[in-house]
């Protein structure tokens, strides 16, 4: 900072008037010893240990002490805080003993009524014709305007920080709602079926993004079983909405009739009704009925629009049962359905899955990973129980990484070859 | 991805609309309001030429369902053309082979197609 102690700029001649020099002859008055005393901004000379030599009004005023009580007396420290004092040492005095200099450090001072006030410091150290320093001097500004604006600022980012914390907050409690919402969709476990083993899987390809795909396997009576699995079209909570009254309404048109088609005709009938104008609304699905009998288990099912089940064989055959012409749930006032027949033997599994998994791209050229695919891994995992089926099919879906963007479902319901072991979600 | 692009002719049976590029979740809105916009007079026949559609999942499916809803609500018939096989698998999976009128594609003029 300069503090400029002489006369005013020259100004042009012609502009002289009498009134200017009325006012330049009142600020020669204005003696550099006044200004030292009463300028805006504290002065102070130390010695090279820092006692203080010499200090201006300013300072002493907001210090709240007299000139005898500093000069001599005190040490340049002594007016700081014990913080201050720290910072000084530590960082502010060898800076000035290394530069010669130091420019606009914020430190608090102690005021004689208790206060503190906030200021910024700048030093140079005067040196003799030698290099040898003499003295140092200091100039104090009162910072307490500036400490309030920094503190406004660093309030409106706690604010800000608050807010953000509060987002993260409401975006977790909306996740752990979806969770919820989601897992409502499906069996919080498979019911262990007599004589047979069922695992499932879902594969979630946004937990921000409520999924469409659904299954469930539910007891009849006291002989058959009823499974279902499918798609909805969609996602997100309009999406869920349509899982759920499909789930519920296949449950209870499965106890009403358990006919595969009859159970799809009435879903169809309900969806369409539901959702006939707007936005179409319709799910793909597979509903069928398991009949145990001795070692066999006879699974007739029917498909609307969905892809169609695949049969891994224990002689290591794969083959799909196809369901042609069964029309997506819910786009018809009246759809066809198409149902298929099949007995499962000791060893033999039903594979029920959504399109997430022929459709995942694969390969540099991210191509559909297709049927066929499906087919040559399926045929694989012939020798294998339903539970290691889902394993090794997750696994798969696994490999995809960001070529699968689709939720997908997985349901394998077989006849083990040993004793049956319970029921399992992987 | 290629981004979806469209184009709109209007032939003496109703609106021919190229449907070019990737028609998936992020792009099928973009569609649907299109063709939901597009005039019908009762008797037309709406067109959707897929011939160069690389890529359709089950939101393009709801376009095209969108698409003959809208048709159907100006009496007004739907077709598609030229629908490449991978499309072709889909709508035969999901039995919608049967509600939607399939026209093949010609290597030459798809208008003539549409036209006829």
């Amino acid at each position: 900072m300069t503090c400029r102690t002489g006369p005013g700029p020259d100004l042009p001649e012609g502009r002289r008037t009498a009134h200017t020099d009325a006012a330049f002859t009142a600020l020669l008055e204005d003696s550099a010893e006044e200004l030292y005393e009463s300028a805006p901004c504290g002065y102070l000379s130390t010695l090279m240990d820092g006692t203080v030599a010499k200090i201006n009004t300013t300072l002493l005023n907001w210090l709240g002490l007299t000139r005898d009580d500093v000069v001599g007396r005190l040490r340049f420290t002594d007016l700081l805080t014990v913080g201050g004092r720290i910072y000084h040492d530590t960082h502010f005095a060898p800076l000035l003993r290394m530069q010669g200099g130091v420019n606009g450090i914020a430190l608090d001072i102690r005021q004689a009524d208790g206060g503190r006030l906030p200021v910024l410091i700048s030093s140079v150290t005067k040196t003799d014709h030698d290099g040898r320093p003499l003295l140092i001097r200091t100039t104090v500004f009162d910072a307490s305007d500036r400490r309030a604006y920094e503190q406004e600022l660093l309030r409106e980012r706690q604010v800000a920080e608050e807010a953000r914390r509060r987002a993260e907050e409401d975006r977790q409690r909306l996740q752990e709602a979806l969770a919820v919402l989601q897992s409502s969709l499906l069996p919080a476990q498979l019911p262990q079926v007599p004589g047979m083993e069922a695992a499932s899987h879902y594969h979630t390809a946004s937990p921000d993004r409520l999924g469409g795909d659904f299954y469930d396997l539910f007891p009849l009576d006291d002989r058959r079983w009823a499974f279902f699995l499918g798609d909805v079209c969609g996602k997100g909570p309009q999406a869920a909405a349509v899982t759920s009254l499909t789930r519920y309404t296949l449950r209870a048109a499965a106890l009403h009739n358990p006919d595969p088609v009859a159970a799809l005709t009435t879903l169809n009938t309900v969806l369409h009704e539901r959702y006939a104008t707007g936005d179409p609304r319709y799910c793909t699905a597979v509903f069928g009925v398991l009949e145990p009998e001795g070692d066999t288990v006879t699974v007739e099912l029917a498909s609307g629009g969905h892809p169609p089940a695949l049969v891994l064989r224990q002689d290591g055959h794969t083959e799909y049962l196809p369901t042609p012409g069964g029309l997506l749930v819910g786009i018809m006032p009246s759809a066809p359905f198409t149902s298929a027949r099949t007995v499962l033997g000791a060893g033999d599994t039903l594979l029920l899955y959504t399109d997430g998994l022929t459709e995942a791209r694969t390969g540099e050229k991210r191509e559909l990973f297709g049927d066929e695919a499906l087919l040559d891994f399926a045929t694989a995992l012939t020798d294998t129980a339903p539970r290691q089926v889902v394993t090794a099919m997750t696994g798969l879906l696994n490999s995809f990484g960001d070529g699968l963007d689709d939720d997908t479902a997985l349901l394998a319901l077989g006849v083990p070859m040993t004793d049956p072991t319970p029921a399992s979600d992987t | 991805m290629s981004p979806l692009t469209t184009t709109v002719q209007n032939t003496g049976t109703g609106p021919l609309l190229r449907i070019a590029g990737e028609l998936d979740y992020s792009t099928a809105p973009e569609l649907r309001e299109l063709v939901t916009g597009l005039p019908l007079e009762p008797g037309q026949r709406l067109v959707l030429d897929l011939a160069h559609l690389g890529f359709c999942d089950s939101s393009g499916i709801t376009a095209f369902i969108v698409a003959r809803n809208h048709a159907l609500a100006h009496d007004a018939d739907i077709t598609l053309l030229a629908a490449p096989g991978p499309v072709l698998r889909v709508l035969r999976v999901t039995g919608l082979d049967q509600v939607f009128s399939l026209a093949p594609g010609q290597d030459t003029r798809t208008e003539r197609a549409a036209d006829g």
